[in-house]
């Protein structure tokens, strides 16, 4: 059954999620004036990768790429999955533990971290156990609930806009010997990887897949430009999560609601819990596959309950989890990479075959 | 007397209703056996005879006759007393032991068609449905006249007494999801379907899910609809209410009947019950989550009206909110037990108490009292009761998160029953089913 609109959903919720916090601190980090051309770089690349990923996916048409590694031998199976499911581990660690941090700092300043994190555990947990069509379905109908809050703020935080911010335009490539611009890719990665997870649970349309990429564009230069626009770049790159910072200096007389920031971070909190619920499941898929003895449900259970004390033990500050964020640039660009060009070529390769063996 | 008769009698006779009257027919002598609970002799008798008389004058032979009226059996006993307590009338031949059994003119113990007593209908048609399975079969075929509309009905129970009929739309209905119902009725045709709660069992659906399985409704026009939408219909005799197979959530807010305002209003009106179900949800873990948790996120003067309201309550709003949530139920649980005359005393009382009385006892903020009415009043909207319930239930989860994370407790709580609404299904049918194309197919 076509789930186009399932997974276009699914694709803007998760990356809405990612995109507000960590990324405008990223790309105000790597470069000073013209935010537009890291920005740009990234969303071109991101493209690039969607459409090879798509193109190589189109070739095992109703396959998930656990099928298509493991129909080529042991080796390259591991070799492309394992450093996947490390990045996805990795990002499920990183999620929770900076998402607790941040419902910490705004909501719940009296809560202890590890409640917060268990509370979001909980939920990624149940829902990656109930499967990926359930988190599906989920995702579609917070789409429903939470997306018109989401644009609502959006529009809204342009309140203290000063259009002159934006200039000078102009700018040089020295963002690209910055470490920062390759961890705003943090905001582009691991999205789109779970297109390759679904395929014989939802089927899509590729044209779905580029309209939802299209409908994020102007998001992520938003979450750049409006903290530029209301500080001023200098200010702006001081912050830390500079877009919750314009957000909670909005002042709105007729909304009933003094910290509109709340509506904002609830709403992408849920985002996110989608996005990691289905890296959750996508992990447990790649670790079934290679321990098919014990259930699933199991290795969920334990995993949670791994994340849970990786989160407490090895990374009890924010610095630390810094550190894993760099560590795991390595994944992160490995997986983004490897994995889209090596499906396009064995689809290449299939296909060649293919042909000659009709000839 | 005959052995067929003294068997019948020696079987039925501590019924007082059992009647056994010796008649002529057609020149025959013959016994007459049924329940006067359930045959109406004097009419009965009345048509035998002037069917016997027009046959006659019609120079038809006397076993043609017979043969009309029903088919002859030879002494089976046991076929002939369930025959009985079905309701029919066994006419045994003296000194025989043949009989026949023929339709009677019965009692009428059914209710005629009425207007509906579990939903409303707002400029639609009024009929609904009656205890009778015939009736309510009837009524679907005339508002509903199509080569395409399949009627199967098996006989249940342990006495394979008990009618169940499936109705789908050939074409339209699910093909698999038809030959599931078939073959788990087929495969419990012996079970004892008295409830809803049974015909769940025999459907094998977990017991313990919190949403209703069937979509119940009492409105003839709503399941011509759900036919047409390719859905299977269930009745079971003596339940007033046809069962829509697969539940959606959509029943929720979408009411076929609004297809009778223009679309304008009709989408404004399921607009609006959508808002009914999330204020039900949301509204008191709101409360909650403003008033302990996070009321920062409250404009300073409206913090301060709400903690004003709160002054003098000596509970935790957790303690409130549940205690006048628990009153509630309670009040609604009460007007639906209670006989119609007496229903407004309760209606009056609850009134006082939730009006006044118990915010002038500052044993609850004002605050509240709106949030309770809120929420009762936006309940009422969603469309069918069972689903309404269970929504219901799902709000004191929400209260408890809202209490202990503040917003993100609410949130979180709100994803939780929106996953578990996303992973009920019916024989794998999702109950949140989201297809756009589904009206340009039709």
């Amino acid at each position: 059954m076509a789930k186009s609109l399932h997974v276009i959903s699914i694709y803007i919720l998760s990356h809405l999620g990612l995109i507000f916090f960590l990324y405008p601190g990223n790309i105000l980090a790597s470069t000073s004036q013209g935010h537009w051309a890291p920005i740009l770089l990234g969303v071109t690349l991101h493209f690039i990768f969607i459409l090879i990923y798509l193109k190589g996916l189109s070739f095992f048409p109703n396959k998930d790429i656990i099928s298509i590694y493991s129909g080529i031998g042991k080796i390259p199976t591991f070799l492309f999955l394992i450093p996947v499911l490390i990045y996805f581990i990795m990002v499920i660690i990183i999620t929770v533990r900076a998402y607790a941090e941040i419902i910490n700092i705004v909501f719940l300043t009296h809560t202890p971290i590890w409640a917060i994190m268990i509370l979001l555990l909980s939920m990624i947990t149940y829902l990656a156990a109930k499967g990926i069509e359930v988190i599906f379905r989920t995702g579609l109908i917070l789409a429903f609930i939470f997306l018109p809050i989401i644009l609502f703020i959006m529009i809204l935080s342009f309140e203290n806009a000063d259009w002159r911010y934006a200039i000078p335009i102009d700018t040089d490539f020295r963002f690209l010997t910055k470490p920062d611009f390759f961890e705003s890719f943090f905001a582009f990665a691991g999205g789109f990887l779970f297109l390759g997870f679904v395929q014989p649970y939802f089927s899509y349309g590729k044209k779905g897949v580029v309209v939802a990429a299209l409908i994020l564009i102007p998001f992520f230069i938003f979450s750049v430009y409006i903290p530029v626009l209301t500080f001023g770049p200098h200010t702006a790159s001081t912050l830390f999560m500079p877009f919750v910072v314009v957000l909670d200096s909005l002042s709105i007389n007729w909304l009933m609601f003094e910290r509109v920031t709340m509506f904002f971070l609830i709403s992408l909190i849920c985002f996110v819990t989608i996005y990691t619920s289905m890296t959750t499941w996508k992990a447990i898929r790649i670790i079934n596959h290679y321990i098919p003895s014990i259930k699933p449900i199991f290795l969920l259970l334990s995993l949670s309950v791994l994340v849970f004390f990786t989160c407490l033990l090895v990374a009890p500050t924010w610095e630390d989890v810094n550190k894993l964020f760099r560590w795991n640039a390595f994944f992160r660009f490995y997986s983004i990479i490897s994995i889209p060009l090596s499906l396009c070529f064995l689809g290449l390769r299939l296909k060649r075959k293919g042909k000659n063996e009709t000839i | 007397m005959d052995y067929l008769v003294q068997q019948i009698k020696t079987v039925l006779g501590k019924n007082d209703d059992l009647f056994l009257q010796r008649d002529y027919i057609a020149n025959t002598p013959v016994v007459l056996l049924g329940f006067t609970t359930l045959v109406d002799l004097n009419k009965t008798r009345d048509f035998l005879h002037h069917y016997a008389k027009s046959a006659f004058s019609e120079d038809k032979l006397i076993d043609e006759f017979w043969s009309m009226l029903g088919k002859e059996e030879e002494a089976d006993t046991k076929k002939a007393i369930s025959s009985i307590y079905e309701g029919k009338l066994i006419i045994t031949f003296e000194n025989t032991n043949r009989y026949i059994t023929v339709e009677p003119v019965t009692k009428t113990l059914d209710r005629s068609i009425d207007v509906p007593s579990n939903e409303n209908v707002m400029q639609g048609p009024l009929v609904s449905f009656t205890e009778n399975i015939e009736t309510n079969i009837g009524i679907v075929r005339k508002q509903f006249p199509s080569s395409n509309l399949s009627v199967t009905s098996f006989l249940t129970g342990p006495n394979k007494t008990k009618k169940v009929s499936l109705l789908f739309m050939d074409g339209r209905a699910d093909k698999e999801l038809v030959e599931i119902i078939q073959n788990k009725i087929e495969e419990k045709i012996e079970m004892d379907i008295s409830h809803i709660q049974s015909l769940t069992k025999m459907m094998g659906f977990s017991s313990w899910e919190t949403v209703p399985k069937f979509h119940t409704t009492d409105l003839p026009f709503q399941v011509v609809q759900c036919l047409k939408k390719g859905r299977v219909i269930l009745f079971v005799d003596d339940i007033p209410l046809a069962l829509c197979l697969p539940i959606l959530l959509e029943d929720m807010f979408i009411d076929e009947n609004d297809r009778n305002f223009p679309l304008f209003l009709m989408i404004a009106i399921r607009t609006l019950r959508v808002l009914g179900i999330l204020v039900t949800l949301i509204f008191p873990g709101l409360y909650v989550a403003l008033v302990s948790v996070n009321p920062e996120v409250l404009q300073i003067d409206l913090a301060l009206t709400v903690a004003h309201s709160r002054e003098g309550v000596p509970y935790p709003a957790l303690v409130e909110i549940i205690l006048m949530l628990v009153i509630l139920e309670l009040i609604l649980e009460a007007t639906i037990r209670l006989p119609k005359s007496v229903g407004p005393t309760i209606t009056m009382v609850g009134g006082i108490i939730l009006g006044q009385a118990v915010v002038e006892a500052k044993l609850v903020s004002n605050l509240l009292i709106i949030v309770l009415a809120a929420t009762t009043i936006a309940n009422s909207t969603i469309i069918g009761f069972q689903q309404a319930v269970s929504i219901r239930l799902y709000k004191y989860i929400l209260v408890v998160l809202a209490a202990a994370f503040g917003l993100i407790g609410l949130a979180t709580g709100l994803v939780f029953t929106i996953a578990y609404l996303a992973s009920v299904n019916t024989f794998g049918r999702p109950y949140i089913y989201v297809n756009l194309q589904r009206n340009e197919k039709q």
